[in-house]
């Protein structure tokens, strides 16, 4: 009797890490205790033994919030190496959504300690907040019905009937502006990419803009729907966002990201996010110097 | 201000679109308005039940809503055209409502009397409408419309999420989240501009409505 | 020229008056028959039967609420009835649209409340009709409404307001108004009731004029003066129903009913 009760709870456990349910299992992260010198932002959250992380709860691939409960994609994963490499557990993380336009005040008011949100550096957010990283080279990208044959680059916007949808306030948005021969009647802007995507699918739209991991992501679940250009228009870097001038803890970020790349870390976190079912493998970029 | 002076051109951009927003829906609201009220205080039965079914649905239903109709809705059926005029009509289309809504309250300020007299030196009802109750009613119906007026042109924030963008308000979303300016000085200058549009035409309502008060 | 017992060669030839006709003329203008109307369980027209001839001035009296407004009103469908006819000139008042509007240029009505428009001038307030109904040309509706104007003693008020005017002079100003349309009966909804007493009597003059000049009237009043010396007829109304009707000579002299005695006692008595 024992040991049936035993094996059938084996059993359940064992489908249970078949399916890979909870998506936490790229959590596989180490949680080091260190030391810190005092007066540093990692001692105080070391000794505080929690961190309040940025993201975004509705980024496929990088930060959504589903059923579980809890934020998942890569930009989760790198929050939770940094939260491992201060000696806190995946448990003691408190997760903040953070949309792309309260970020930079996020960090001014002090509601959160980083910030891991598609947060691309660029030096006018540099002149607010610092960063660390950069742990990922987005590009900003398009994607058209994979019918499509107008469309093979930002210069096809030249033929002023051609309209793009993009976030508003998306750098991709801004960014495809100067191609466009007539950009008040070809630039479409929704506050969320879902709804380009749907105007994409009616036709209103003829390409939509945005990061490319994270058309990628949209292309491959779309099963042949849409297809991305693959010519990047703008690089953008996502850097791990926090209050401007904290050198010692933006070295620390960097020191970790490298530390999770050369162990495997880093490449686990982005195969089971953003990277699942794309054959595009991440690399760590160089870190960019702290200020 | 050094926010507001950087980006002028695109302050003035956005500040343009909106105004333009605001120019074609009230070209299309104020007509609208005027022929939905006309029809409320008709004598056909078949008319009022119509307008007044109408204004009940637009002021209902929330703006977004009908912007959210227009901009999905008319495309699923298989009707494509610019996200601007989407917006815009459906701007205009609720709008009306409201402008029908203070035309009415002014009409209903014009004594009985009036519409008699008119009545017995033969007047139609769309010419004693359109000669002795409309002028009268507009004047006493310009309060409630100077507040339909204001109001449309700060719901043209709205449509400018629909796909249209690039207006007044859209430029802060650009200005901070694309480029990361600090929040405060980009929403003082977007204050800024819909005062500058607001105030004006305020002042002006309120100036023809000294001007043409009615004697009684 | 409106003075009493002006010489009929002395009426205005100009075109814009009351259709001047001859008293002895075959046919009623305005013929009531069965007319009952109802305010809820009100029955406040009871079974009218009413002749008007071309020419005639009759002159409704009676208690306050015995209908004599409503039947006024009926005339130019102003109130709706509920059965039995009303004719003008041998055809039915039609019901609605352009022909009831047809129906109500040709029947001239003048308010208790004057009802002028109130943000026309007292020129444009007489030119309307014509110039939108009657498709007059502006200029030959102004200089017959300055012709009006000056009839009825307000031709210097021309380019006022209405409320720039005492209520005496709208009254008269509303007259022009009616007169203008040319209409073949006028109808007075009592006329003078709104308006302070020495006002009174500039407005009945005006009106015993244009019933000298032969104009058909319809006149609801509590004038008994007006009724006397200006009135071919008095119908007396009571709780609905036209209790009696004779000459004013016959009814004042000699009243038939004890609602009409018991009336005139009461009126008449200060």
């Amino acid at each position: 009797m024992k040991t049936q009760r035993l094996t059938i709870s084996m059993i359940v456990l064992g489908a249970l890490a078949l399916t890979g349910c909870g998506g936490t299992t790229a959590a596989a992260n180490k949680v080091e205790k260190q030391t810190f010198a005092a007066g540093t932002t990692m001692e105080r959250l070391a000794t505080a033994g929690t961190i309040r992380i940025g993201t975004k709860f509705d980024q496929p691939g990088y930060g959504l919030k589903g059923l579980s409960g809890k934020p998942e994609g890569f930009d989760v994963e790198i929050g939770k190496i940094i939260a491992g490499k201060l000696g806190i557990p995946e448990d003691k993380i408190q997760w903040v959504e953070t949309p792309s336009k309260v970020r930079e005040e996020s960090i001014i008011q002090n509601k959160v300690d980083i910030i891991t949100a598609t947060y691309v550096i660029t030096d006018e957010r540099r002149k607010r907040v610092s960063f660390g990283g950069p742990y990922y080279l987005a590009g900003s990208d398009l994607m058209v019905k994979a019918s499509d044959s107008a469309i093979s680059g930002p210069e096809s916007f030249k033929d002023a009937k051609l309209k793009v949808c993009g976030g508003i306030g998306s750098i991709d948005g801004d960014k495809i502006k100067p191609y466009l021969a007539d950009p008040t009647n070809q630039m479409v802007e929704f506050d969320v990419l879902s709804k380009c995507e749907d105007a994409l699918r009616t036709g209103q739209v003829d390409a939509m803009t945005a990061g490319n991991s994270i058309l990628d992501g949209m292309a491959a679940s779309s099963k042949g729907t849409y297809k991305v250009i693959g010519k990047p228009f703008f690089v953008q870097p996502y850097g791990v966002g926090m209050a401007k001038g904290d050198i010692k803890f933006c070295e620390f970020v960097n020191k970790s990201l490298k530390e999770a790349a050369a162990d495997g870390s880093y490449e686990r976190a982005w195969k089971e996010t953003a990277g699942k079912g794309l054959e595009t493998v991440a690399k760590l970029p160089e870190p960019a110097p702290c200020s | 201000m050094d926010v507001i002076v950087d980006n002028f051109d695109l302050f003035a951009q956005g500040w343009l679109r909106t105004v333009q927003i605001c120019f074609y829906a009230l070209l299309g609201a104020l007509p609208l308005g005027i022929l939905l009220a006309a029809a409320r205080v008709s004598p056909v039965p078949f008319l009022r039940s119509l307008g007044g079914t109408w204004v009940t649905i637009f002021m209902s239903c929330p703006l977004t809503v009908v912007l959210f109709f227009m901009a999905f809705g008319l495309p699923e059926i298989g009707i494509k055209g610019s996200y601007f005029w989407f917006g815009t009509i459906g701007l205009a289309l609720y709008s009306a409502s409201f402008v029908c809504e203070a035309l009415r309250s002014g009409i209903n300020a014009v004594p009985a009397g009036q519409a008699e007299a008119a009545r017995s030196i033969g007047l139609s009802f769309m010419r004693s409408l359109n000669l002795v109750i409309l002028p009268q009613a507009l004047r006493s119906s310009l309060p409630p419309m100077t507040n339909a007026i204001i109001y449309l042109i700060k719901n043209s924030a709205i449509v400018g999420a629909f796909g249209v963008g690039q207006d007044l308000f859209a430029v802060a979303d650009t200005l901070t989240a694309a480029r990361g300016l600090s929040a405060l000085p980009v929403l003082t200058g977007v204050i800024a501009g819909y005062l500058l549009l607001v105030l004006p035409i305020g002042r002006i309502l309120s100036l023809i409505e000294t001007k043409v008060a009615i004697l009684r | 020229m409106f003075s009493k017992g002006a010489e009929p060669a002395d009426t205005p030839t100009v075109g814009v008056g009351p259709r001047v006709a001859e008293k002895a003329v075959a046919g009623p203008i305005v013929r009531l028959s069965g007319v009952n109307k109802h305010f809820g369980s009100l029955h406040v027209l009871k079974e009218i039967d009413l002749d008007i001839a071309e020419g005639e001035v009759v002159v409704i009296i009676g208690p306050s609420g015995s209908g004599k407004s409503t039947l006024c009103r009926a005339i130019n469908r102003l109130e709706t009835i509920d059965s039995g006819s009303i004719e003008l000139g041998g055809s039915p008042v039609p019901v609605e649209g352009n022909r009831l509007a047809a129906h109500r240029a040709d029947v001239g009505m003048v308010f208790q409340s004057f009802n002028l428009f109130a943000h026309k001038t007292v020129l444009e307030n007489v030119t309307l009709g014509p110039i939108h109904v009657r498709k007059c040309s502006p200029a030959k509706a102004r200089a017959q409404a300055m012709e009006l104007l000056e009839r009825v003693g307000v031709g210097a008020q021309a380019t006022k307001l209405p409320a720039q005017l005492s209520g005496g002079q709208q009254q008269r100003v509303a007259i022009a108004r009616s007169l203008a349309m040319n209409p073949r009966v006028l109808l007075f909804d009592e006329p003078t009731s709104a308006l302070d007493p020495e006002m009174v009597n500039e407005v009945l003059d005006v009106m015993s004029a244009l019933a000298q000049d032969g104009m058909t009237m319809v006149v609801v009043t509590h004038e008994m003066g007006f009724a006397k010396r200006a009135g071919d007829r008095v119908v007396f109304m009571a709780d609905g129903a036209i209790v009696e009707q004779a000459s004013p000579t016959e009814f004042f002299d000699n009243p038939q009913t004890d609602r009409a005695r018991d009336f005139l006692s009461k009126i008449l008595v200060h």
